[in-house]
C-alpha cells in the first residue's frame, strides 16, 4: 500500500491535533491540550490501486518553548501549516515557520490551513491578507476542527480526493 | 573452570542482573547495534520491547528495528549518520508518543550514543517528569494564550476609541463645513488617502490611525473666518486672500497644544498644509523638510481631492489633466518624494476615492 506522510505544523493552540482527532475518529474536545512530542496517526483511503496509508505526524505547537525540529519533515509528502483564523500573530508564526523549512528542506508541497472558521466573529485574518498569500501561490484552505467543516478537504489535498471518496 | 572463576562468573552476572534490573526500573531500553544492522537488547525491559513489536523476538541474533515505528525509523535516519561518523557523544530524538497493542498512548525518547566502539541506542519512556512538562507547558501556553486574548481586547477598545474619535471630528467639520463648500466625503476621504500614504511610508498602526483623524481637520479654522470672504462666489481681493490664509493659524490655535499624539499632529497639519516644498507657501513660508511629513502629505491629497471632484463653483477636472497639473507643481509646492509616492499607490487612491462618495 502506497504510504503518504504528512506533518502538521504551526504554533500552539491552533487546532492541530483537534483536526487530526476529527479526521480520524470524527471527535473534538473543547478542551485545550497542549502536544508535547510527536504523535503519529495512521489512516487508510482508498480501496485496491488507489489505497493510501496516510501517516500524520503531529508536532508539537511552535513557541518559546518548543521549536520544530526539521528532521520530522524528512520524506514527507507535504504538510499542513496550520493557523488560527481568531490570532492573526498565529499565521505570522506559521510563516515563518515555511520560511524555515523551505531554507532547511528547500520547497516541499503545503497548504495553509485557516482553522476556527466557526469563530466567525471573532476572525482577526483580513481577507486581503488571504487573497495576498493566495496571490503568491499558496494554496489556503479554511477549516473547523469543531464542527467538522473543510476537515476532509484539507486532508484530501494530499491523499487525492477520489481515495478519499472511495474510504467514505 | 577454577573455583575461583567461578564466583567470578557468578559475581559478574550478579552485576549484569542487578544492573538491567536498575534500568527496567528506570524505564530504559538498551540496544547495541551489530555490524550486520541487527540491534541486541543489552536488558530486558519487557515494557519497551512490547512497545517495540514482538514479531521476533529479541534473542540471539538480534533484530532489526525497521518498520516498527515510524519515528523511529525516522530518527535511525540520523543514528546512523551519527554512529558512522563514530564521534563520541550523543543525539536525542525528541519526544513521541507510541501507541501500544491497546492504544494506549506512551511518551518515549531515544538517544544514539556512541560509546567505545558500541553503538548503542537507549529508549526510554519518559514518565513524571513527562507529566510535570506537559503541565508547565499546558500553564505556561494558557497563560500565553490568556496574554494574546487580552493584547486583542486591547486592541479592538482601542480601534473603538479611534473610531469615536474619527466620528467626533468628522461631525464638528460638518458643523464648520455648513458654512465652506468642503463636503463630508472630502474630508473623510483626506483622512483615508493619508492613511494610505503613511501605509506606503511604513507607519506604525498607531501613526496610520492618528493621521486618519486628524488630516480631516486640516481646515477647521475655516470656522473663523466671516461668511462674506468664506462664501465669496468670485476671486478674493489681496486684502480678502490675507484674511483667508488666517483659517490656517486659527485652526492651529483652535487645536491647541496638547499632549495628545491625535491633536498635536491635528495641529502641524492645520497650520502647514498650505506651506510649499519651495517657501513660497503660507503661513509661516516654511521650506522642505521643515514642514511636518503629515501636513505635506494633506497638501498633495487635499488638492487632488479638490480638483477631481465636483464643487458647487467648478466642474471636476479629469484626472488626467489633474495628475498632469500637479506633476508640474512637484517640487515646487510638493515634495517631490511624497508625489512619486502619491503615484505609485494611484490605484489605491482612486479605491479610496470610489468607496468615498460625496
Amino acid at each position: 500500500m502506497m504510504q503518504l506522510k504528512l506533518c502538521m505544523v504551526g504554533t500552539f493552540a491552533v487546532g492541530k491535533s483537534s483536526l487530526v482527532r476529527r479526521y480520524l475518529q470524527s471527535e473534538y474536545s473543547e478542551q485545550y491540550h497542549t502536544t508535547v512530542g510527536v504523535k503519529i496517526d495512521t489512516k487508510d483511503v482508498g480501496i485496491g490501486a488507489d489505497a493510501t496509508r496516510m501517516v500524520i505526524w503531529d508536532l508539537a505547537g511552535e513557541d518559546a518553548f518548543c521549536r520544530l525540529h526539521g528532521t520530522y519533515l524528512r520524506g514527507c509528502a507535504g504538510y499542513l501549516l496550520v493557523a488560527d483564523g481568531t490570532r492573526r500573530r498565529s499565521l505570522d508564526t506559521a510563516l515563518d515557520l515555511n520560511t524555515q523549512i523551505e531554507a532547511a528542506l528547500g520547497p516541499l508541497p503545503f497548504v495553509l490551513v485557516l482553522n476556527k472558521e466557526d469563530l466567525a466573529t471573532e476572525w482577526e485574518i483580513p481577507e486581503e491578507r488571504i487573497a495576498a498569500l493566495e496571490g503568491r501561490g499558496i494554496r489556503v484552505l479554511r477549516s473547523s476542527a469543531k464542527n467538522g467543516d473543510g476537515v476532509a478537504a484539507i486532508f484530501a489535498h494530499f491523499a487525492g480526493a477520489r481515495a478519499l471518496a472511495c474510504n467514505e | 573452570m577454577s573455583a575461583l572463576a567461578h564466583v567470578a562468573d557468578e559475581q559478574a552476572a550478579d552485576d549484569r542482573d542487578g544492573l538491567g534490573a536498575a534500568l527496567d526500573a528506570l524505564n530504559l531500553l538498551i540496544l547495541r547495534r551489530r555490524d550486520d544492522g541487527r540491534f541486541l537488547r543489552l536488558n530486558a525491559a519487557p515494557d519497551l520491547t512490547g512497545l517495540l513489536g514482538q514479531a521476533e523476538p529479541f534473542a540471539h541474533g538480534g533484530i532489526t528495528l525497521a518498520g516498527r515505528s515510524a519515528f523511529l525509523d525516522n530518527f535511525l535516519v540520523d543514528a546512523m549518520q551519527f554512529w558512522l561518523a563514530a564521534a563520541p557523544g550523543r543525539i536525542h530524538s525528541g519526544i513521541w508518543l507510541e501507541s501500544d497493542a491497546r492504544g494506549t498512548c506512551r511518551p518515549l525518547a531515544a538517544q544514539a550514543i556512541v560509546s567505545g566502539t558500541h553503538q548503542l541506542l537507549v529508549i526510554q519512556q519518559l514518565c513524571e517528569d513527562y507529566d510535570e512538562r506537559v503541565q508547565v507547558m499546558q500553564s505556561a501556553r494558557n497563560h500565553s494564550l490568556a496574554e494574546q486574548a487580552l493584547e486583542r481586547e486591547v486592541m479592538r477598545r482601542t480601534a473603538a476609541i479611534r473610531q469615536r474619535e474619527e466620528e467626533i471630528a468628522i461631525r464638528l467639520l460638518a458643523a464648520a463645513g455648513t458654512r465652506d463648500q468642503e463636503t463630508g466625503g472630502h474630508v473623510r476621504r483626506i483622512g483615508l488617502y493619508c492613511a494610505a500614504l503613511g501605509q506606503a511610508l511604513g507607519w506604525d498602526e498607531a501613526r496610520k490611525a492618528d493621521v486618519r483623524v486628524a488630516a480631516p481637520m486640516h481646515d477647521i479654522g475655516k470656522i473663523g473666518i466671516p461668511d462674506n470672504i468664506l462664501q465669496k462666489p468670485g476671486p478674493l481681493t489681496a486684502d480678502e486672500y490675507r484674511v483667508m490664509q488666517q483659517h490656517t493659524v486659527i485652526g492651529a490655535s483652535m487645536l491647541g497644544d496638547s499632549e495628545i499624539p491625535v491633536l498635536r499632529m491635528s495641529r502641524d497639519i492645520a497650520l502647514c498644509h498650505h506651506e510649499r516644498w519651495d517657501g513660497s507657501g503660507y503661513p509661516r513660508g516654511l521650506q522642505g523638510e521643515r514642514i511636518p511629513l503629515e501636513a505635506r502629505i494633506v497638501a498633495i491629497v487635499d488638492v487632488y481631492d479638490a480638483m477631481i471632484n465636483r464643487r458647487v463653483y467648478k466642474e471636476p477636472i479629469p484626472e488626467a489633466e489633474v495628475l498632469g497639473i500637479m506633476a508640474e507643481a512637484s517640487g515646487r509646492h510638493f515634495d517631490p518624494r511624497l508625489f512619486a509616492l502619491f503615484m505609485q499607490i494611484l490605484p489605491e487612491i482612486r479605491r479610496i476615492r470610489a468607496s468615498v462618495p460625496e
